[in-house]
């Protein structure tokens, strides 16, 4: 196990931005988000989370495949190559690399393998880093409920936390160990600071977000008996806007649309975030759509999450990260929503 | 003076019971208890027992005009309105998207009101700055009187000191932050259009992914739609989770249109929308 000082952390920085590229949370106008760092001191791990999960660097927004001009052949068409060199992704917390692990199932582990996620999964080493649990969680956390601890290094490559001033970083996976050993601007820890490590790690479990009892069976049971029930549903969406907010931040969405987007002749062929709240998500070439009401979307939505996944993967696809109820223009809170159903 | 929010509490589940009670209306438009005190959520009620989840708070930012169009025609509906969505509701009418008869208004005078994000008081900054409802058939309070009343344009002077290169500039920057969730929109009481032109594809008229050309073209369309219609309630402002200042090109638009065509959207069920009037006196400062 390893230790640096938190005042030199743009030392750790700098010697990861010399080994490839470093992306870690930068403060913005709205929050934090996760950036590729040009200048090491922009470092900054005084964040609580940030404003859009890390999905985006393994699933950016929009994914570049091929470029084409249209005055030319198709077999002028260029793939675009990804040339990733190895990328370090800096202070995840515990619920997003969790998430992670979720998102591995439908981008490589059902036979179809995504190249995209898969090379830039295998480029990037996940520095995670465990919540303060000596101070509160946000009002909208919840990831207790899934069973996930305030500093859990699953998921993570190495995993680290905050002891007073110094950062303690320990490897999880050989990726990580192969890592961490050539540090050079790292210390060793001593073995008060590997008991404390892994105390904490165990408090971690104990730390108490918003918490219901979910078990994944039965909550994807009575979803499955919920589902017809459409005046359950109607009022769970009476606030709901049908807008891609709470789709756009959440770490364990990955629903996409490809588009051909052409200026003049020249063109290039996408991969585009799409939303299943939006009401041309579901639009057939017919013009039929199957889902033109608000309620049938967002039941779709957390049906997706908490019932169809369950059936499916074995696993529920939400983590607790809190983003999509802290987003959401009109508050709509997706623990009270499973809640609700859980008792209706 | 301050607003007693409790007492306008008590009064809307009052008069959301005895319309539901009498049958009088089918959906009261209202708010409800969110996951904590400071995150109410829009609420239906639809029957009288369904009152008792009703909340009214500072919190309560949320323009309830949004949702009448989800209701097919000749619904009758009981709404709660604070001034700026009382200007939604009138301007709905102007547009005949819903009709007088059709609504029982619950009017609310109130000011102080709160960004659940920021904690930041909106009433000038990102609304109109009236505390009165324009219209109404109950009013739940007192109405508001010697409080200090700030023009809704002051917030303009920083935005309308920069030149047009600036202003391009600052446009660029800030839409470049878009991600296309579609928020603004969606929270807009007034972009009601179905299908609205960035969802189509024949013609396409911008791109989906979050880039300039695709977020200029969706951002600049849909400001120059609202043109003589935003009635300033801030609700886009308020719902984009990633704070692009879009209040500030819908104040400017409509202190231009106050200007120039001596109407502000939504102030009277009598008047036609700005743009969709022609009168000979108009002015044609537009093509000089």
């Amino acid at each position: 196990m390893k230790k640096t000082s938190i005042n030199k952390i743009s030392d750790l920085a700098a010697e990861l931005l010399g080994k490839g590229t470093l992306v870690a949370p930068v403060k913005e106008d709205a929050g934090f988000n996760f950036r590729e760092i040009s200048n090491a001191g922009q470092v900054d791990l005084n964040f609580y989370n940030t404003l859009m999960s890390p999905k985006s660097a393994f699933f950016p927004q929009t994914e570049d495949f091929v470029r084409y001009d249209k005055n030319k052949s198709v077999l002028d068409a260029q793939c675009v190559d990804l040339n990733l060199k190895p990328v370090f992704l800096f202070g995840v917390r515990p619920c997003d690399a969790k998430s992670f692990q979720i998102m591995d199932i439908h981008f490589s582990g059902t036979g179809v393998v995504d190249p995209y996620w898969k090379k830039r999964r295998e480029a990037t080493t996940v520095f995670g880093y465990a919540f303060d649990i000596n101070t509160p969680a946000d009002g909208a956390d919840f990831y207790s409920t899934l069973n996930i601890g305030a500093a859990d290094p699953e998921g993570s490559d190495v995993f680290m936390m905050k002891r007073g001033d110094e950062l303690l970083l320990k490897a999880v996976t050989p990726k990580g160990e192969t890592l961490l050993a050539s540090l050079t601007s790292l210390a060793d820890a001593s073995a008060d600071e590997q008991k404390y490590f892994d105390d904490t790690v165990a408090a971690g479990r104990d730390f108490k977000t918003r918490f219901t009892c979910v078990d994944d069976k039965v909550i994807a049971k009575k979803l499955e008996d919920l589902f017809h029930k459409t005046e359950f549903w109607e009022k769970i969406s009476d606030a709901c806007l049908s807008c891609g907010a709470c789709t756009f931040v959440c770490p364990t969405c990955y629903c996409f649309d490809i588009c051909d987007e052409t200026l003049f002749s020249k063109g290039v062929r996408r991969r585009v975030w799409d939303a299943c709240m939006f009401t041309d998500f579901t639009l057939e070439a017919s013009g039929h759509n199957p889902r033109t009401k608000v309620y049938q979307r967002l039941r779709q939505k957390i049906c997706h999450k908490y019932s169809f996944h369950v059936r499916k993967y074995g696993v529920i696809s939400c983590v607790g990260c809190g983003r999509c109820t802290r987003n959401c223009p009109v508050n709509i809170d997706i623990f009270s929503i499973v809640d609700e159903a859980l008792k209706a | 003076m301050s607003i007693n929010f409790k007492q306008i509490e008590e009064k809307l589940k009052s008069e959301a019971t005895k319309l539901l009670e009498e049958g009088k209306v089918g959906v009261v438009l209202a708010y409800g208890k969110g996951y904590d005190e400071n995150h109410p959520l829009p609420f239906v009620a639809r029957k009288a027992s369904d009152v008792e989840n009703i909340v009214f708070n500072e919190y309560c930012t949320a323009n309830m005009a949004r949702y009448i169009v989800r209701y097919p025609r000749g619904t009758k509906i009981a709404i709660a309105v604070k001034a700026a969505d009382s200007r939604a509701v009138i301007q709905l009418i102007q547009e005949d998207k819903v009709k007088r008869e059709d609504l029982v208004i619950l009017g609310i005078p109130a000011y102080g009101m709160k960004n659940a994000k920021t904690g930041e008081v909106v009433d000038s900054k990102t609304t109109c700055g009236m505390y009165n409802p324009v219209i109404y058939d109950t009013l739940l309070g007192e109405e508001v009187h010697g409080q200090s009343v700030v023009s809704p344009y002051d917030v303009l002077a920083e935005y309308e000191a920069m030149d047009k290169e600036a202003r391009w500039a600052f446009w660029k920057k800030e839409l470049d932050k878009c991600i296309r969730c579609y928020a603004c929109r969606k929270a807009c009481p007034m972009c009601y259009c179905d299908p609205c032109f960035i969802d189509q594809n024949k013609p396409k008229w911008g791109e989906k992914s979050p880039e300039s050309h695709g977020n200029l073209m969706y951002h600049l369309t849909r400001f120059h739609h609202l043109a003589g219609r935003c009635i300033d309630c801030g609700e886009c402002s308020r719902a984009c989770p990633v704070d692009i200042p879009l209040y500030l090109f819908h104040k400017k638009v409509a202190k231009d249109c106050e200007e120039m065509f001596g109407q502000a959207a939504g102030m009277s069920i009598e008047d036609k929308p700005a743009l969709v009037n022609f009168r000979v006196e108009d002015s044609d400062k537009i093509l000089e």
